[in-house]
């Protein structure tokens, strides 16, 4: 691509001690994409993305949104960026209305339709007191104010955390409609399934450390399945282990569970020399990409 | 300057201010109504030098020396600086502990200026405050028989807000420059505190006499405004005191991460 990036960032480093924090980012995210950033907890998402909004200051390294650098222009970052944190929370005495009042006010305002239309998209109880809502409730008033003065940019730190699944349609809806206006959405989870349906790209953390960028449909390419064999004796993982493709065999009594690349062929076949009781395909998930990335190249 | 987040912060205290503020001016007119039939009679106690030091000289023959031992040593700091700092760790280091902070500082406001518009709406509760005061004492001095003039009661609750305005400023110096809701309300009550006793002890030590000048309390009420009117000098020091502490406030949550 040729257009600027609408999020860069450059060695992006924020150092915790003891191996915590984030080291080295190189991110470019462009115009109209969705992104995600997957990862498990602690492995440095929330602490980009609070990096991005100037919550707290990088040991090394910079970033940009939208042109502007991160810590001497947040302002005119957070002018034009949505945010959702992780772990959201809101005034508990408040309502939802007086909230939203505040967040828009502090913005000098946003447009009533479009506030309102959000509100009535998810459904959300903007009446009752916040310490009332349930976390999927609450949830709702955080993607509201997120979206709803129409930013740029939009930085949502694990935003589907709560939500009902009809909920999570909505949302996901809404992801498109935004992506399609050309607006950019970065956003992080730490699972898979959560993301898939919605983002074109996504990055690996792990650790603090970006362990692949690349497009959901080539992730998968090269992500491992696994099988869980239950047998009618204790076996040894070890007759798995060797067999062509295979990336790991562990057991537990008498279900090995063998993850592989490629056609399940020699692990099925290796199978039916014993006798089988039932074979349970797991379906892809983080954990089998971690597990190829992790596994294929530990030392990074 | 973030009206928005005044407002808020004002939402969030009323309740806590006119309660207190309710209670205080309840006290100040119970105790007004009570010197006429207890004051003669405490007044003459033999307190110990110590203590009434600690009470404003104990002199509770007087209707003056009533209130200034009952409220300006005792219920009116309690209240006023109680409400200041609870007040001022709940809008900084509170909300941050409470991760609502960040998604606050999301949101195009600098974070001094969000810092201050916390400040100024400490100031009103504050002012609030002082004003209930005024009011109890004007009601209850009165029903007490009278005694103290309406100019030396606006002269204590003027020295009173002071304090309530240094002591609240402390607090949001704590909170938002460190982000720790139990450092900001541990060390600012701790300061009050220590300031009360040493502005007691202090004097009755000659060689530790001078510190008194580091206790609040002796800006607030060393020159006795209820019979000596308005110290100008005191009400410099502690207002200078709560500007700088609010200037560091400021600064110091410019340069640091917040914590949740």
């Amino acid at each position: 691509m040729t257009a600027p990036a609408v999020i860069a960032t450059s060695g992006l480093t924020k150092d915790f001690g003891s191996g915590r924090g984030l080291f080295g980012l190189d991110l470019e995210i462009f115009q109209g994409e969705v992104f995600g950033f997957l990862g498990p907890n602690g492995a440095g998402k929330s602490t980009t993305l609070r990096l991005l909004l100037d919550l707290i200051k990088p040991t090394a390294g910079s970033a940009q949104v939208l042109g502007f650098d991160t810590t001497r222009d947040s302002l005119a970052i957070r002018r034009r960026v949505g945010f959702l944190p992780g772990d959201l929370a809101l005034y508990p005495k408040l309502t939802g209305r007086v909230v939203l009042d505040y967040f828009a006010a502090l913005r000098g305002g946003v447009d009533r339709r479009v506030r309102d239309s959000l509100v009535e998209r998810f459904d959300a109880a903007v009446d009752r007191p916040v310490h009332e809502l349930s976390t999927g409730n609450r949830q709702k008033l955080g993607l509201i104010q997120a979206f709803m003065h129409e930013p740029e940019v939009l930085i949502l730190d694990e935003p589907i955390a709560g939500l009902d699944p009809l909920v999570q349609q909505s949302f996901h809806g809404l992801l498109g409609e935004v992506s399609a206006a050309g607006r950019t959405v970065f956003l992080s989870s730490h699972t898979l399934s959560e993301v898939e349906r919605v983002t074109h790209r996504v990055a690996i953390l792990r650790e603090g450390r970006v362990v692949v960028v690349d497009s959901l449909e080539n992730l998968r390419k090269v992500a491992v399945q696994r099988l869980e064999i239950e047998f009618a004796q204790p076996m040894d993982p070890r007759d798995f282990q060797a067999l062509p493709g295979v990336k790991d065999a562990t057991a537990t009594d008498r279900t090995v569970t063998v993850s592989f690349e490629g056609s399940a062929d020699a692990v099925v076949k290796a199978a039916a020399a014993h006798e089988v009781l039932a074979i349970r395909p797991r379906e892809e998930d983080l954990e089998d990409i971690f597990l190829r990335y992790y596994r294929a190249e530990p030392e990074k | 300057m973030s009206w928005p987040t005044i407002k808020m912060a004002l939402r969030l205290r009323w309740v806590s201010t006119a309660s207190g503020g309710l209670g205080l001016i309840a006290v100040l007119i119970v105790v007004g109504a009570l010197f006429p039939a207890v004051g003669h009679t405490i007044g003459k106690l033999n307190i110990p030098k110590g203590v009434s030091q600690l009470l404003g000289g104990a002199d509770y023959g007087t209707i003056t020396g009533w209130y200034r031992s009952e409220i300006g040593s005792i219920y009116g700091p309690l209240v006023i600086g109680g409400l200041a700092i609870a007040g001022a760790v709940a809008a900084t280091a509170g909300e941050e502990e409470d991760r609502i902070l960040g998604l606050v500082l999301a949101h195009p406001v600098e974070r001094a200026r969000l810092v201050a518009a916390k400040a100024i709406a400490i100031a009103v509760v504050v002012l609030a405050i002082a004003l209930a005061t005024w009011a109890g004492m004007v009601v209850g001095v009165a029903i007490g028989g009278g005694g103290i003039g309406l100019g030396h009661i606006s002269a204590f609750c003027l020295q009173l807000a002071f304090f309530g305005l240094a002591t609240g400023a402390l607090a949001i110096a704590l909170g938002a420059g460190t982000g720790r809701r139990s450092l900001a309300a541990g060390g600012a009550a701790g300061v009050a505190i220590v300031g009360w006793l040493i502005n007691g002890f202090a004097p009755l030590v000659g060689a530790l006499d001078w510190l008194k000048y580091l206790s609040p309390f002796y800006y607030y009420a060393g020159h006795d405004p209820l019979t000596g009117g308005v110290d100008v000098g005191g009400l410099v020091v502690l207002g200078v005191v709560a500007l700088v502490l609010t200037a560091l406030g400021m600064a110091g949550i410019e340069r640091r991460d917040l914590r949740a």
